[in-house]
C-alpha cells in the first residue's frame, strides 16, 4: 500500500488543497522505506551484541575466565567493528530519508501556498475578503502545519507497516511466546490510538480556530489602539486579550493532554511489553518456565537478542504516536485551508467565467488599443449592492478627453460607479463599455494603465519611492525628476521633503507617520506617475486636505485631466469647479435618467 | 546577559514551584527508562547464570522492580509533559498580556501593526522552547550524566573513562551546534518569514490598490519569493541539524560497541560480573534519546534567541519612555491659565527622526464653553496639537494644562472622561456596531446608541440593515461608505460627556447637506463643553467663536 492510498484513507475525505502530487508521494514512500531499513539493521547489531555477550557468559559459566581475554579479543573486535559499520549505514539511511521527506513536504507547502494566493488574484477587490490578520495567519501558519504532517507522519506509516512485523517474525523464530507478548501488546495500541485520535482531531481543529481568532483579535486591537486609547477603553481591551489568550492556552493544553495521553498509552504498552519479555526470558533461563520456545529451551544469547529487539518493536509505534499530533494539526489545517479556498473562490460580484473571458480577451484588447482614446458609456445599468438598489437603468456617456465630475450624497453610489468601470463590479442589468468593449473585458488592460485614486488609498510597506514606482511597467526608466514632478502635481512635494529620509523613508502597511491627507497625496502622486495614461479615475481626491493643499491638488488635477478622459467623484465644491460636466447621482437615482447640468 | 537566560529567569520568577517541579518530575521517567533496560539485562543474565549453575536467585524482587520501572516511566512521562507544558503556557500567556500592555503605551510611535502582531504571537510562541526544549532537557541530561558517571566510577576506571570520553564528545557536539553562521541564517529566515506575513497582510488589506498598482499577481509573486528565501535558509538549518543528529546517533552506537568491549574486558579481569556487564551495556542504548532532545533544543536556539531579544527590547524601551514622561510634572501653574479648559504653555515638539520641530514654543488656550477652530496648512501641526492634547504624545518642552492641571498628572480614565478626541483616522473593530460604539462608553444603553446614531444622521442606514446594531463590521468597516463611517465615528462622540471635545476634521468626506446637519446637531449636543476644531472648511471655521491660525503663528 503506498503512502498516497494511506493519506487518502487516513484523511477520510479529499481536500481541495494541500494534497501531495505524484512525485512527492513517491519521495515520502521512499523516505519511509529508508527509515524502515535503518530500523531493521538494528537486528544484526543486536545479534552481534547478544552472541558476543552469550559467548562471554558461557565462558564464565564453564570457568574458563582466564582463557577468555586472549581467545576472544579478535572476535570481540570484529563484533564491535561490525556494530560500528552497520551504525554508519543506518545513519546514512536516516539522513537520506530526512532529506527526501523534507524536500517533499516543502514542495507540498509551496504548492498549497501558491494555490491559495493565486485564488485571491481572481476575486474582485470590492467583494468581501477574510480579515487581513486571519488571512496572513492562514497563509503563513496553517500552511506551515502541513510540513510536519507530511515530513514526520506520512513516512512513519510505511515504517509502521514494515518494522514491527519483521521484529515479531524474528522474535518468533526463537520464541513464539515472546512474539505473542509483542503481538498482544502491539495491536491494542492502534485501537486506543483510534479512540484518542478522533478526539484529538476535534480538539486540534478547535485549537487552530482559537489561534486564528487570537491573532485576529490581536491585530484588530493593535490597529485600533489609538481609538481605544482616546476613549480610555484600553483596560477593557486588555481583558479581551487576556480572555482570548486564556482560551487559547486552555485549548492548547486540551489538545496536548490528548496527545500526551495517546503517547502515554503507547509508552505503557511498550514499557510493559519490554518488562514482560524480560520477566519471561528470565524465568525461562532459570528453567522455571519451559514453554514458548520451539522444543529446545531458550538460550541466553537468544533471550538477550529477543530482549534487545523488543524496544525496536515499539519504536515505530512511538514515533507514530509522536507524529500523531502533527497529523491531527495537519489535517485540521487542510480542512481550514479548504474552507478558506472555498470562501475565496465563491461566486463574487465578478464571476469566474467573466475572469476567464477577461484573460482570453487580453490579446484582443491589446490589438484594438482600447485605451488609446477611451470613452466610457453606461447603458441602462442596474446595480444592487448587498441588497440595496444603487442604480436602476442608469445611463451616462463620457466622451474621449471629457472630464465628468460625479457628485451625490454619501452612499449614493459614487464609488460603485467607478468600480463598474474598473470591473470590480458587474452590472445586474445593462452594460458598461469602454470604447465599445465590455468593461469586464477591458478591465485587465485598464487597471494596468489607469491613473486611479481610491477613496481610502493604501500605501504598502516599503519606501516612498518604491510605492510611487509600483504599477509602472518599467520603473528603471523613471528619472528622479519624473518622481518630483508627480509629487508636485499631487501637492506632495513639500510633504516628502519634510520626511526624515525623503523618498527613501520607509512606510508601514498603515502608511505610518503620514496623516490621511498625506497618504492621499502620495497616492495621487503614485497615480500621476502613470504619465502615459489616457484615463483618470479619482474618488474624493481632496478629502482630508486643507484648502491650500486642496488648491494645489486641484491645480494638479487640472493638469492631469487635460487631454485625458476623466471621472472624478467628489462633493468638494472646489473640485466641482473644475472644467467639466457635472453629474449629480442624487437626481439620477430618482429620475433614472441621465441628467444634464 | 543572554536573552535566553533572561527568559528562563523570567519564567523561573513567574512560578518557581512549577519550574523546579517540572525538572524534577522529568528526571523520573528518563531514569526509569534507563534502568528498565539495564535491570532487565542484568536480570536475564543473572537468571541464565543461575539456571546453568542451579544457584538460587531471588527472582521476585527484580521482576517487581522491572514492572515498577515500566509504570514509573509511563506515568512520569505523562505527568512531566503536562506539568512542564502547563507551566510554560501560563508563563507565555502572562508574557503576551504584558507585551500587549507595553505596545499599548507606545501607540502613536507608528510601528507596523503586522510587526507588533508578530511580537505577540510568533515571538511569544517561539519562547516555549526556552524551558521545554532547553532548560528541561539540559537539566535532565546533566543529572543523568552525573548519575551514570558516578555508577561507572564505582565499577572500574576503564568503564568510567570510556563513559567520560563519550559524554565529553557529546558535550562538545552540543557546544558546537550553535554557531555564528547559524544565528545569521536564523535572522535571514526570520526576515523572510516576516516579509511573507507582511506582504500577505498587504495583499488582503490593500487589494483595491494592488489591483491597479503593480497587480495582484505580482504581489503574489513577491510573497512566494519570500517563501523561497525562507525555505532556503530553513533547508540549511535543517540539514545542519540532521547532520548533528546523525553524528550524535553514530556516537551513540559507537559508544555501545565500545562499552561492550570494555565491559567484556572487565569481565575477563574479574572486576565485573557478567550480569552487571550486560546491564551496563544495555543502559547505554537508552542514552542517545536524551542527547538528541538536547541537540534538537540547541539547533532551535538561534530562533528562540531572536524572539527573546525582540520581546525583551520592547519591554526595555517602555521603561525608558515612562521615566521620560514624568519629569516635568511639578511646574507652577500661572493663575490665568488655571481658568482655561485647555492651555498650551510654550510647547515644543519634534517628531522622532525629524530634523525640524513641528511646534516651537507654541502657546494657546481654550476657555470654558468656547469653540476654537485651529486652521492652517498641512504640516503646521494641527493634528500634532490634537494628539498632544489627547496625550498620545508627550511634549519635548513646555506644558499642557487641562482644567488647570498638568496633563501628565491625569490618570488614563480621568483623561478620557475629560476630553473626547475624534481622530482623523477613526478605527472600527471587526465587531458589531453596538460594540464599536460602546468603545466610547461601555455602559451605554441600546437607547443611548440609537440616539447617538440619530444625532449623527445614521439611524436610517443602520435600521435598514436586518441585523441593526448587531451588524458586524468587516475589515476597516466594509459595508458602510466612507462618509457613513465618518458619521459612525461621530456617533461615538455623542456617547461621551467631556468638558472638551477635540475634533480632527469631523465633517471630512461628508457632503455639504449632511455636513451642516451633523455640525448643527453636534453644537446642540455639546452643551457647555468647549470645542477645539481642527478645520479647514469655511463653514466649520465660521461656526467657531475664535480661530487660531497656525500659519500666522509660525510667521510671527
Amino acid at each position: 500500500m503506498d503512502a498516497r492510498e494511506g493519506i487518502a484513507k487516513d484523511a477520510d475525505n479529499a481536500f481541495s488543497i494541500g494534497e501531495p502530487g505524484a512525485a512527492d508521494t513517491k519521495a515520502l514512500n521512499l523516505a519511509g522505506v529508508f527509515l524502515a531499513v535503518s530500523d531493521l539493521l538494528w537486528i544484526p547489531q543486536a545479534g552481534f551484541l547478544a552472541w558476543t555477550l552469550g559467548t562471554v557468559l558461557s565462558g564464565v559459566a564453564t570457568q574458563e575466565r582466564t582463557l577468555l581475554a586472549s581467545d576472544m579479543t579478535p572476535q570481540l573486535l570484529l563484533a564491535a567493528a561490525a556494530v560500528v559499520m552497520i551504525a554508519i549505514a543506518r545513519v546514512t539511511l536516516v539522513r537520506f530519508a530526512q532529506t527526501q521527506s523534507l524536500t517533499a513536504a516543502r514542495s507540498i507547502q509551496s504548492q498549497a501556498r501558491s494555490r491559495l494566493l493565486r485564488a485571491t488574484t481572481t476575486r474582485s477587490p470590492s467583494d468581501s475578503f477574510p480579515v487581513a490578520g486571519a488571512f496572513a495567519a492562514h497563509v503563513v501558519d496553517q500552511v506551515d502545519l502541513l510540513g510536519p504532517y507530511y515530513r514526520n507522519f506520512i513516512p512513519q506509516l510505511m515504517r509502521l507497516r514494515l518494522v514491527p512485523l519483521a521484529i515479531v517474525a524474528m522474535t518468533a523464530w526463537y520464541s513464539w511466546l515472546a512474539a505473542l507478548i509483542l503481538l498482544v501488546s502491539g495491536p491494542l495500541i492502534p485501537l486506543f490510538m483510534a479512540l484518542i485520535g478522533s478526539r484529538a482531531k476535534a480538539a486540534s481543529a478547535s485549537q487552530q480556530e482559537e489561534l486564528t481568532r487570537l491573532s485576529g483579535v490581536l491585530l484588530d486591537r493593535i490597529r485600533g489602539l489609538e481609538t481605544l486609547k482616546l476613549f480610555g477603553a484600553l483596560e477593557g481591551t486588555k481583558a479581551d486579550i487576556r480572555d482570548a489568550g486564556e482560551r487559547f492556552r486552555t485549548g492548547t493544553m486540551k489538545v496536548l493532554k490528548i496527545a500526551f495521553l495517546s503517547s502515554t498509552v503507547l509508552e505503557l504498552f511498550s514499557a510493559l511489553g519490554i518488562a514482560f519479555s524480560a520477566v519471561y526470558i528470565g524465568f525461562s533461563l532459570l528453567g522455571d518456565l519451559n514453554v514458548g520456545a520451539w522444543g529446545t529451551p531458550l538460550g541466553f544469547s537468544q533471550g538477550l537478542f529477543i530482549l534487545l529487539l523488543a524496544p525496536e518493536f515499539f519504536a515505530p509505534l512511538r514515533a507514530f504516536s509522536t507524529a500523531y499530533h502533527d497529523r491531527a494539526a495537519g489535517i485540521a489545517a487542510m480542512q481550514k485551508l479548504s474552507l478558506l479556498l472555498a470562501e475565496i473562490e465563491t461566486e463574487g460580484t465578478v464571476s469566474a467565467s467573466d475572469l476567464v473571458k477577461r484573460s482570453a480577451a487580453k490579446t484582443f484588447t491589446a490589438s484594438n488599443e482600447t485605451l488609446a482614446n477611451p470613452c466610457v458609456s453606461f447603458n441602462e445599468v442596474s446595480l444592487e449592492v448587498s441588497g440595496r438598489p444603487i442604480f436602476s437603468r442608469f445611463s451616462l456617456h463620457v466622451g474621449v478627453g471629457e472630464t465628468v465630475l460625479i457628485s451625490g450624497a454619501s452612499g449614493s453610489g459614487k464609488t460603485s460607479l467607478l468600480d463598474l468601470i474598473l470591473g470590480y463590479r458587474k452590472p445586474d442589468g445593462g452594460s458598461v463599455q469602454i470604447n465599445e468593449v465590455d468593461a469586464n473585458i477591458a478591465a485587465g488592460e485598464l487597471r494596468q494603465h489607469v491613473m486611479w485614486l481610491g477613496q481610502a488609498p493604501t500605501l504598502f510597506h516599503g519606501s516612498v519611492k518604491s510605492n510611487l514606482l509600483k504599477g509602472l511597467p518599467d520603473p528603471t526608466s523613471v528619472s528622479e525628476a519624473d518622481i518630483w514632478n508627480a509629487l508636485r502635481l499631487a501637492g506632495a512635494e513639500n510633504l516628502v521633503r519634510r520626511l526624515p529620509q525623503g523618498l527613501a523613508t520607509q512606510l508601514g502597511e498603515d502608511g505610518f507617520g503620514l496623516s490621511v491627507g498625506e497618504i492621499r497625496r502620495v497616492a495621487l502622486a503614485r497615480a500621476a506617475m502613470r504619465s502615459n495614461s489616457t484615463i483618470l479615475i479619482a474618488d474624493e481626491p481632496t478629502a482630508g486636505l486643507d484648502p491650500e493643499t486642496a488648491r494645489d491638488v486641484i491645480g494638479g488635477l487640472t493638469a492631469l485631466t487635460r487631454d485625458r478622459t476623466a471621472l472624478i467623484a467628489t462633493h468638494d465644491p472646489a473640485v466641482l469647479k473644475l472644467a467639466g460636466r457635472r453629474v449629480d447621482l442624487d437626481r439620477v437615482v430618482e429620475a433614472g435618467l441621465e441628467p444634464v447640468s | 546577559m543572554s536573552p535566553i537566560w533572561q527568559v528562563a529567569k523570567s519564567q523561573f520568577r513567574h512560578d518557581r514551584l512549577h519550574f523546579c517541579l517540572g525538572i524534577i518530575v522529568a528526571i523520573l521517567p528518563a531514569a526509569a527508562g534507563l534502568l528498565l533496560l539495564g535491570v532487565s539485562g542484568w536480570f536475564i543474565t543473572a537468571a541464565a547464570l543461575a539456571g546453568l549453575s542451579g544457584a538460587f536467585l531471588n527472582i521476585f524482587a527484580p521482576s517487581a522492580i522491572i514492572r515498577a520501572l515500566a509504570i514509573i516511566r509511563t506515568a512520569g512521562r505523562y505527568g512531566e509533559r503536562v506539568l512542564t507544558h502547563d507551566a510554560t503556557f501560563r508563563f507565555l500567556s502572562d508574557l503576551r498580556n504584558r507585551l500587549f500592555a507595553t505596545s499599548a503605551e507606545k501607540v502613536s510611535e507608528g510601528r507596523r501593526t503586522g510587526l507588533v502582531l508578530n511580537r505577540l504571537t510568533a515571538d511569544v510562541a517561539a519562547l516555549d522552547t526556552v524551558y521545554l526544549r532547553l532548560v528541561v532537557p539540559i537539566s535532565l541530561a546533566v543529572t543523568i550524566a552525573v548519575f551514570l558517571l558516578f555508577i561507572w566510577w564505582t565499577v572500574s576506571a576503564s568503564v568510567f573513562l570510556t563513559g567520560l570520553s563519550f559524554m565529553a564528545f557529546w558535550a562538545f557536539l552540543a557546544r558546537s551546534v550553535v554557531s555564528r553562521s547559524d544565528r545569521q541564517m536564523a535572522r535571514r529566515a526570520d526576515a523572510a518569514s516576516e516579509a511573507m506575513r507582511l506582504r500577505t497582510a498587504d495583499l488582503a488589506a490593500g487589494r483595491r490598490d494592488l489591483a491597479v498598482y503593480g497587480g495582484l499577481d505580482k504581489a503574489v509573486d513577491g510573497i512566494l519569493e519570500a517563501e523561497r528565501r525562507l525555505q532556503d535558509s530553513e533547508n540549511w538549518r535543517e540539514r545542519r541539524a540532521a547532520g548533528f543528529a546523525a553524528l550524535s546517533g553514530f556516537v551513540g552506537q559507537t559508544f555501545l560497541a565500545a562499552m561492550l568491549l570494555v565491559c567484556i574486558w572487565n569481565v575477563a579481569d574479574g572486576t565485573l560480573g557478567v550480569p552487571a556487564a550486560v546491564g551496563l551495556v544495555l543502559a547505554v542504548i537508552a542514552l542517545p534519546e536524551l542527547v538528541s532532545a538536547v541537540l534538537l533544543g540547541l539547533t532551535n536556539l538561534p530562533r528562540s534567541e531572536l524572539a527573546a531579544r525582540r520581546t525583551d527590547l520592547t519591554a526595555h524601551q517602555n521603561n525608558k519612555a515612562k521615566t521620560g514622561a514624568g519629569s516635568n510634572n511639578d511646574q507652577p501653574v500661572p493663575a490665568d491659565q488655571s481658568e482655561c479648559v485647555l492651555s498650551f504653555a510654550s510647547v515644543s515638539f519634534t517628531y522622532p527622526g525629524a530634523i525640524d520641530p513641528v511646534l516651537e514654543r507654541f502657546s494657546f488656550d481654550v476657555k470654558p464653553g468656547e469653540i476654537v477652530a485651529l486652521s492652517g496648512r498641512s504640516g503646521r501641526g494641527k493634528s500634532t496639537i490634537a494628539s498632544l492634547a489627547a496625550r498620545l504624545r508627550s511634549v519635548d518642552t513646555g506644558q499642557i494644562l487641562l482644567n488647570g492641571r498638568n496633563i501628565e498628572a491625569y490618570r488614563a480614565t480621568e483623561l478620557s472622561d475629560t476630553v473626547t478626541v475624534l481622530g482623523q483616522r477613526p478605527y472600527f473593530f471587526n465587531d458589531t456596531i453596538a460594540d464599536n460604539l460602546r468603545v466610547a462608553n461601555p455602559s451605554a444603553s441600546e437607547q443611548d446608541l440609537w440616539s447617538a446614531l440619530e444625532r449623527s444622521v445614521l439611524v436610517d442606514r443602520i435600521a435598514s440593515d436586518p441585523d441593526g446594531l448587531n451588524c458586524v463590521l468587516g475589515e476597516g468597516g466594509l459595508g458602510l461608505s466612507g462618509g457613513e463611517l465618518r458619521r459612525l465615528a461621530l456617533a461615538r462622540a455623542f456617547l461621551t460627556r467631556p468638558s472638551l471635545f477635540i475634533l480632527d476634521e469631523m465633517t471630512e468626506g461628508l457632503d455639504q447637506v449632511t455636513a451642516s446637519e451633523v455640525l448643527e446637531r453636534f453644537f446642540k449636543f455639546r452643551g457647555t463643553a468647549s470645542v477645539l476644531m481642527i478645520a479647514h472648511k469655511q463653514r466649520e471655521i465660521e461656526s467657531a467663536d475664535r480661530v487660531v491660525n497656525l500659519d500666522n503663528m509660525s510667521d510671527s
